[in-house]
């Protein structure tokens, strides 16, 4: 503990140290939040000049809305898929390229590189990929699979979402997992070799419970970067074919934006934060469980 | 017994060149149709270019202002990757040094804001700074990014300051310095490789950054990157080639960056993660 | 010692910068506009909000031009993003309190806008404009926009296509009932070419071609404004309405005859224009818009045109002979932060196209605009606004939808195309529009 002499010299450095951050955070954080809280008892639609007050009818109506409850499904549905592949292939590529191999530190930093480009450039570029490249190759060597746009079928334009976002994702939670490993004592290992470990045991015994905290890290940020993908979407299926893709980020931007029903739509985000907040603490507290009993 | 264990671990590299290309072949497909026309592309996507012609980065470059939309990419990133170090190094000081139930509790709001979607703070954010006429300039946009990213880079940065003896500073109090001191003399240089870390962490997320400069740069001359990549989708038609182009003239800075810094950005977001 | 104080005193500046800089760009974004202002007579500048980007060129080419014949004004050409309605840009910039001196909106939107824009009925092009042009931009008796352009959408026909399938010269007013299209449809297909291509895009058939079955109801706008009514109040069943039943039937037709009728949704905007335009086709659901894409692609030397869309087997029903067109793109000026100067410059602007030659020109030749303006006597330059023209001309034409809630193409659209990929049966797609309309703000 640091402290100054006197009273003004104390808030001095507050001020100093925490000031403009604080501020800027409060200001650009927290009373947007609170505001939006207040909209979301209005009937403002984002243009006009004046709102009433309507109580909690929009939040009856965030009940009532089907398609919303719909969306949430469908995000609950792709993180499921999403964390899960990430995390897998993230730690099989890290577990293999923690071993020595040659030009192990280029396949690193080739897997990280789709973390470079931000969501739009890259949902164009799937985009594309997707509704010419892949056609275009499936015609030609006569796959039915491939040759109609992935992005025009409801499963499978859901699948290209997973695709795309693992492909986005997985070089970054690889590092995070590179990081973990290397920080597993190696004589630990090389003990239990000699001991007549095998490699899997020695995964399920030693390796897995030392990794807890990059389990924690990983399944946190995939977790969250689910929930709130909207950039992704946007670019690469626009909620299509027929709103079949529409994670519940875009519905509440259309709710607000689109339907110009702009309290509803903020009631939903206001909702949406709840409901991840309630997800990622759950997720947090059980996995901080699990790394004590480990 | 030495050689099946060789042959393994060329399976395993085949395995992996084989998904690395699978990686990278997304970039590599984007940069050979830049050099395109459309109905090249459209025909045959994976053709290579029959001549090496600009003439779609021309296009792009003048189109998109090239310039100026980088220089203001380059400006607002550099200063908001700046700030929000400095700012958030010194926040985060100061909570591990002060350590009272005032500041824990603010850190704790800090850290459970990182889960409030920036949908739910979009529009109330525009409204508030459009009232106040704030809205359209760098520096607003500036003074945001240091707002949303500080919660992040204190949140990391409290985990390393932890682990600095204080003594140190104890030290350097008692030779008379003052904490300002104290913190820009010893404390900030320690703190060197996790700065590098935030740095780059803040770096990718503010130079492909969409959603927050659409709604806050409104005036063509004040567009990013990303903005301006984006005016080159019609109303109907996408004109592919110049877009390809646009779309590697905005992540070519970033990918020459990467080519030189790869090491430290790999491991920067390594230390990032261990706290 | 010295030293230390400087970093410290660094730091508190960076943090002064900032707020400064902050409220410093407040201030002077204020100053801008009095002080131009107070230049009033020498040079103004007015941006205009353009949300048709297929004339974002030429748009910035009559800005030029328009300079060049006010020297004193100059007018810059904004795109809005696409993806962005022009309704959400417009109210962010508002919002941020930037908003262009004009701005294009869809109809449905000037409402909305009511108290930040301009009351123009004092314009001399009120009584140019063409019979019923602002009618849906006047509120409590004042006219809010200026009517840009008509746009009118239907069957776009390949002459060349056309001719060789019905063995001479083919004449578009002999296609009356949904059977005489099925009929064109195989003789196509007979020729030895595929019959049409329907474009799945949300809002091809959730703006256009689904509203037909609202606009054909009746030939008054006022029985149609009624159905809408009893849409909302739930008291309409679509499953048994008439007209929706006889295009849904066409739609069935068109689905049978449908060149992507193995992968309906996978086709894009782009793939009509050259399928039609190559001749691939012989017919494609689309507007005059189109014009550009497809001449991009012609191999008919520029002969194409229109039919109307059947909704059954009687000629003489209505919307059997009639193309749906209205005023689809409106211009307002903004009150709230433009100066008198803008304001009148903007309305100068205005008068430029429809009145001074070269206005005119730009607008019918170069953007392929059909005005709606009747002191405007140039022909429409291509091939589409011209087939328009004439069914207007000829009193065949059938009001568009033009006020339907903002959501409606994306909503209504989604369940078109969950129809058009055989996702959902008739009764499902009469249910969930009658649902939309039920719970529609």
């Amino acid at each position: 503990m640091i402290t100054e002499k006197g009273v003004w010299n104390r808030l001095r450095s507050r001020l100093l140290f925490t000031g403009p951050t604080l501020f800027a955070f409060l200001t650009v954080m927290i009373v947007p939040f609170f505001y939006g809280i207040y909209l979301t008892f209005t009937n403002w639609d984002g243009i006009s000049t004046t709102h009433t007050l309507v109580g909690f009818k929009n939040y009856g109506a965030v009940f009532k809305d089907t398609e919303f409850w719909k969306s949430f499904g469908l995000t609950l549905k792709y993180v499921l898929f999403t964390v899960i592949l990430i995390n897998v292939i993230a730690f099989l590529l890290a577990y293999v390229l923690t071993k020595g191999l040659k030009g192990q530190s280029f396949f690193r930093a080739g897997f990280f590189l789709p973390n470079l480009v931000g969501g739009i450039v890259l949902g164009f570029i799937w985009q594309f990929i997707f509704n010419n490249v892949v056609v275009y190759l499936g015609q030609k060597a006569a796959i039915p699979l491939l040759s109609a746009s992935w992005l025009s079928d409801p499963d499978k334009a859901f699948w290209s979402l997973v695709i795309v976002t693992v492909w986005q994702y997985a070089g970054y939670m690889m590092v995070i997992y590179v990081a973990g490993l290397m920080g597993v004592p190696n004589d630990i290992l090389e003990a239990a070799s000699i001991d007549g470990a095998n490699g899997w045991t020695k995964m399920r015994k030693m390796i897995l419970p030392l990794m807890v905290p990059s389990f924690i890290v990983c399944i946190f940020l995939s977790l969250q970067r689910g929930f709130m993908v909207y950039d992704v979407n946007v670019a690469l299926t626009q909620g299509g074919p027929f709103k079949s893709t529409e994670l519940v980020s875009m519905h509440v931007y259309e709710k607000a934006f689109l339907a110009r029903d702009y309290g509803l739509g903020q009631a939903e985000a206001f909702v949406l934060f709840l409901l991840v907040a309630g997800i990622t603490l759950l997720q947090v507290y059980f996995s901080k469980k699990m790394e004590v009993d480990a | 017994m030495v050689g099946s264990k060789s042959s393994f671990s060329w399976l395993k590299f085949i395995v992996l060149a084989i998904v690395l290309i699978l990686f990278i072949v997304p970039f590599v497909l984007l940069l050979i149709n830049s050099f395109k026309d459309n109905n090249a592309i459209t025909s045959n996507p994976l053709s290579l270019p029959h001549h090496f012609s600009f003439s779609n980065y021309k296009t792009a470059f003048d189109e998109m202002g090239y310039l100026s939309a980088f220089m203001n990419t380059f400006i607002i990133t550099t200063v908001s990757v700046l700030l929000i170090s400095l700012c958030a190094a010194m926040t985060a000081h100061y909570f591990v040094r002060n350590n009272t139930k005032f500041n824990q509790i603010t850190f704790l709001l800090m850290v459970a804001s990182m889960i409030i979607p920036f949908q739910a703070i979009m529009i109330p954010l525009v409204k508030i700074y459009g009232s106040l006429g704030m809205l359209d300039s760098k520096w607003s946009l500036i003074y945001m990014y240091v707002g949303f990213g500080s919660s992040l880079a204190v949140f990391i940065y409290h985990g390393f300051v932890k682990s600095i003896p204080v003594e140190l500073e104890e030290a350097a109090m008692i030779d008379g310095a003052t904490r300002t001191q104290t913190f820009f003399r010893v404390v900030f240089p320690v703190l060197m490789p996790t700065t590098a870390t935030i740095s780059i962490l803040n770096v990718l997320w503010i130079w492909n950054d969409f959603l927050l400069p659409s709604l806050i740069l409104v005036n063509p001359e004040q567009h990013t990157l990303p903005l301006s990549t984006y005016s080159f989708y019609g109303t109907y038609t996408v004109d592919y080639g110049p877009l390809m182009a646009g779309l590697v003239l905005t992540i070519l800075p970033i990918i020459i960056v990467y080519l030189f810094a790869q090491k430290y950005i790999i491991q920067g977001v390594m230390q990032g993660s261990i706290k | 010692m010295k030293r230390f104080k400087g970093i410290q005193l660094l730091v508190l500046s960076l943090l002064v910068v900032m707020i400064v800089s902050a409220c410093g760009n407040s201030a002077s974004s204020s100053n801008q506009g009095s002080s131009e202002g107070s230049n009033s007579g020498k040079d103004v500048k007015i941006t205009l909000l353009n949300s048709k980007g297929e004339i974002q060129q030429q748009l910035e080419e009559a800005a030029k031009a328009f300079h060049e014949d006010n020297p004193n004004i100059t007018l810059e050409v904004q795109a809005v993003p696409n993806g962005g309605s022009p309704f959400e840009r417009a109210s962010a910039l508002y919002a941020a309190g930037n908003p262009p001196t004009m701005i294009m909106l869809d109809t449905g939107d000037v409402e909305k806008f009511k108290d930040r824009i301009l009351d123009l009925s004092g314009e001399k092009w009120n009584q140019d404009a063409v019979a019923n042009a602002t009618d849906f931009t006047t509120f409590e008796g004042k006219n809010y926009a200026f009517p840009f352009a008509i746009e009118g959408y239907g069957f776009i026909y390949n002459k060349a296509v056309v001719d060789k399938a019905v063995g001479g010269n083919f004449d578009p007013s002999t296609i009356k009932t949904t059977n005489d299209l099925e009929n064109l449809f195989k003789q196509i297909e007979a020729s030895g070419k595929k019959a049409l291509v329907i474009s799945p895009m949300d809002w091809s058939l959730g703006a256009h071609y689904l509203p037909l079955a609202y606009a054909g109801q009746n030939k008054d706008m006022a029985e149609v404004n009624k159905f809408i009514d009893a849409l909302k109040a739930g008291q309409v069943d679509l499953a048994s309405n008439k007209v929706f039943n006889g295009l849904m039937d066409t739609f069935d037709v068109m689905m049978k005859h449908n060149i992507d009728s193995a992968s309906p949704l996978s086709g894009q905007y782009e793939r009509g224009a050259e399928l039609l335009g190559k001749g691939e086709v012989g017919i494609w659901f689309m507007g005059n818009w189109a014009w550009p894409q497809i001449s991009g692609y012609d191999t008919a030397n520029k002969q194409y045109g229109f039919l109307p869309v059947p909704i059954s087997n009687n000629p003489d029903d209505y919307g059997n002979q009639e193309i749906s067109s209205a005023v689809s793109k409106r211009i307002v000026i903004d009150k709230e932060k433009s100066t008198p100067e803008q304001q009148a410059a903007a309305k100068k602007f205005l008068n430029w196209l429809v009145y001074e030659q070269k206005g005119q020109d730009f607008l019918v030749n170069k953007m392929n605009i059909i005005p709606a303006f009747k002191n405007i006597t140039l022909p429409a330059a291509d091939p589409l606004g011209k087939s328009i023209q004439d069914y207007i001309a000829k009193g065949k034409s059938e009001q568009s939808m033009s006020l339907l809630p903002a959501d409606h193409w994306k909503q209504v659209g989604a369940s078109m195309q969950k129809y058009l990929a055989k996702a959902s049966d008739r009764a499902t797609l009469a249910k969930e529009i009658q649902d939309y309309w039920k719970n529609v703000k």
